[in-house]
């Protein structure tokens, strides 16, 4: 068998990808706040289009910051809805996420005539034309896949933001009133998670699409979880499940010759799926530690 | 009945917290001693857990503001831990018993640094002080109601704190254990600690704490226990619940009452 370059870009993209969104999508899950994913992916279209009206192509920074900042407003105001207006967590991230993702959709028309964007290329991206669409500097050095240098770049954010801050991540998610009494800025690391989210979702469009996207941030970590009760081999778990899904949805998609990105949420699935009906079942080996009573003595 | 102190460690002036325009605490006013063990007691729906969430700033109040070894509350957060009731986490999250005692270490660590062998010492001993260090690998989520109240006991002891704030912190804890912790909250407060505990339990109340407050929306009363605990008060606080205060006022009038014993 032959080393297949393309089939290899894809994997590795596709690999890095589903395990940034894995990685946060952990955090997001131990939140509760899984679906707020879902609503920032959504609710970043308005950004996406100022953005690009903005600056005038679709790759630039500002396309980024403005997604960035709309995921960030739409995570104030799911925040603002549930606490302040007394609505319900799923209520307030149905209310803000359709609206914003509205407004992307008449602000696309509007600006039809002067930016080349519909919302098809924001919902469903593809991963199969990534190896023909390279990053060519000024000089005419063709320095590979773009798409791959932006999932490397965002791998190396992601990973970097988690390193940093993983003992304030995991202890927001336990227990913020605990890091606020503390000193511990719980709101801040919220919201830097809310960015990093947007930004992943934003880098991640373009291959595999904002509505794929959220079943990465939501598949693996879920199905990790039925595995696995401590957070670090949760976390390598979701990575090595984000690699299978990969692996096995580019093949797959191969043989039956249909979308990569589609095909790798299928796997997703039907790992999860898998894991469940292993789960109901409940081997001997898989129901913890016995307990052990002790007296106590102090 | 409210008694003032000098040079007090936590200072509570003309604190009105409301929620949705509605009054749940009104106008209470009180200065606390170092070194003594307090108890909040009241009635459902009087305010405790509301006191202590406006003194650590989880709660904004109306009116009002809270002094903390004289100072304001940011400028001290790190030497004040916290016990929230057990029910406020959730327990399925992935932690081992050492982990979440660990994170009580974190204030003091500061933003990006790791915990070392110092932190995981800390956190050791600190379990043993509540008796759990049977349980460190366990999974949070294999804890009876009991010993997860201990884990968060033990989280605060590994803060080293100098003021505790502690939300029925005996809440499904058993008798013996919540002997075994009152006494080791006052070896803390005889080392200077401060310790304000959320109560229920009156009859071990007047065994274990130094100082009361009394608490039924209004501050009923404040002021060391021989002061405070008598009929009127409790009377003031409870309302008619008289069944209950006849009972507690005649084993108050023994005096060498002991709730272990009966």
């Amino acid at each position: 068998m032959t080393f297949d370059s393309n089939a290899f870009l894809i994997i590795f993209t596709g690999s890095l990808i589903a395990i940034s969104c894995g990685f946060l999508g952990v955090f997001m899950m131990l939140r509760k706040m899984s679906m707020t994913g879902d609503a920032i992916s959504h609710a970043v279209l308005p950004g996406i289009v100022i953005g690009y009206f903005v600056s005038g192509s679709q790759r630039s920074l500002e396309v980024i910051i403005g997604a960035g900042l709309l995921g960030i407003l739409a995570t104030l105001m799911i925040d603002w809805l549930r606490k302040k207006a007394r609505v319900q967590l799923d209520a307030s991230i149905g209310i803000t996420f359709t609206l914003l993702f509205a407004i992307g959709i008449i602000l696309i028309n509007l600006l039809a005539y002067k930016v080349d964007l519909d919302q098809e290329c924001v919902l469903y991206g593809e991963i199969a034309y990534l190896p023909i669409d390279s990053w060519i500097t000024k000089s005419g050095l063709n320095l590979g896949p773009r798409i791959t240098w932006l999932a490397g770049l965002n791998f190396f954010f992601v990973s970097g933001f988690i390193y940093l801050l993983f003992k304030e991540l995991t202890l927001t998610s336990f227990d913020e009133n605990f890091s606020s009494v503390m000193g511990i800025p719980s709101k801040g690391v919220n919201l830097a998670l809310m960015s990093i989210v947007s930004y992943t979702t934003v880098s991640s469009f373009e291959s595999v699409g904002a509505i794929l996207v959220v079943a990465l941030l939501v598949v693996p970590p879920a199905t990790a979880f039925l595995w696995t009760k401590s957070l670090m081999p949760l976390l390598k778990l979701t990575a090595g499940l984000g690699i299978s899904i990969s692996v096995l949805g580019y093949y797959l998609a191969y043989w039956i010759d249909s979308s990569i990105a589609g095909m790798m949420v299928t796997v997703a699935g039907g790992l999860f799926g898998i894991s469940v009906l292993i789960h109901s079942k409940k081997p001997s080996w898989l129901r913890g530690t016995s307990s052990v009573k002790e007296p106590f003595g102090v | 009945m409210i008694t003032q102190v000098e040079n007090p460690i936590l200072e509570i002036h003309d604190l009105t917290v409301s929620y949705d325009q509605n009054p749940v605490l009104w106008n209470v006013d009180l200065s606390l001693p170092a070194g003594n063990l307090i108890g909040i007691l009241g009635p459902n729906g009087a305010g405790k857990s509301t006191l202590i969430k406006a003194i650590m700033g989880l709660i904004t109040p109306t009116s009002g503001y809270v002094k903390v070894f004289d100072k304001p509350l940011n400028d001290v957060r790190a030497r004040i831990s916290y016990v929230p009731q057990r029910e406020s986490v959730d327990w399925n999250f992935p932690a081992s018993v050492l982990d979440v005692v660990m994170m009580g270490t974190y204030g003091k660590l500061g933003l990006f640094r790791r915990p070392g062998k110092k932190e995981k010492d800390l956190a050791l001993k600190s379990l043993e002080q509540v008796g759990m260090n049977g349980f460190v690998n366990r999974q949070i989520s294999e804890l009876s109601g009991g010993q997860q109240q201990r884990v968060f006991i033990a989280r605060a002891l590994a803060q080293e704190a100098d003021l505790y704030l502690m939300d029925e912190p005996f809440a499904g804890v058993d008798m013996s254990t919540e002997t075994a912790i009152f006494q080791l909250l006052q070896e803390m407060t005889a080392a200077g600690k401060t310790v304000i505990v959320v109560h229920h339990d009156i009859h071990s109340a007047m065994t274990f704490f130094d100082w009361m407050i009394m608490l039924n929306l209004h501050l009923v009363a404040s002021g060391p226990k021989e002061l405070v605990m008598n009929e009127e008060m409790l009377r003031k606080t409870y309302g008619g619940k008289l069944n209950l205060l006849t009972r507690v006022t005649d084993m108050i009038r023994q005096k060498d009452f002991n709730p272990l014993k009966s």
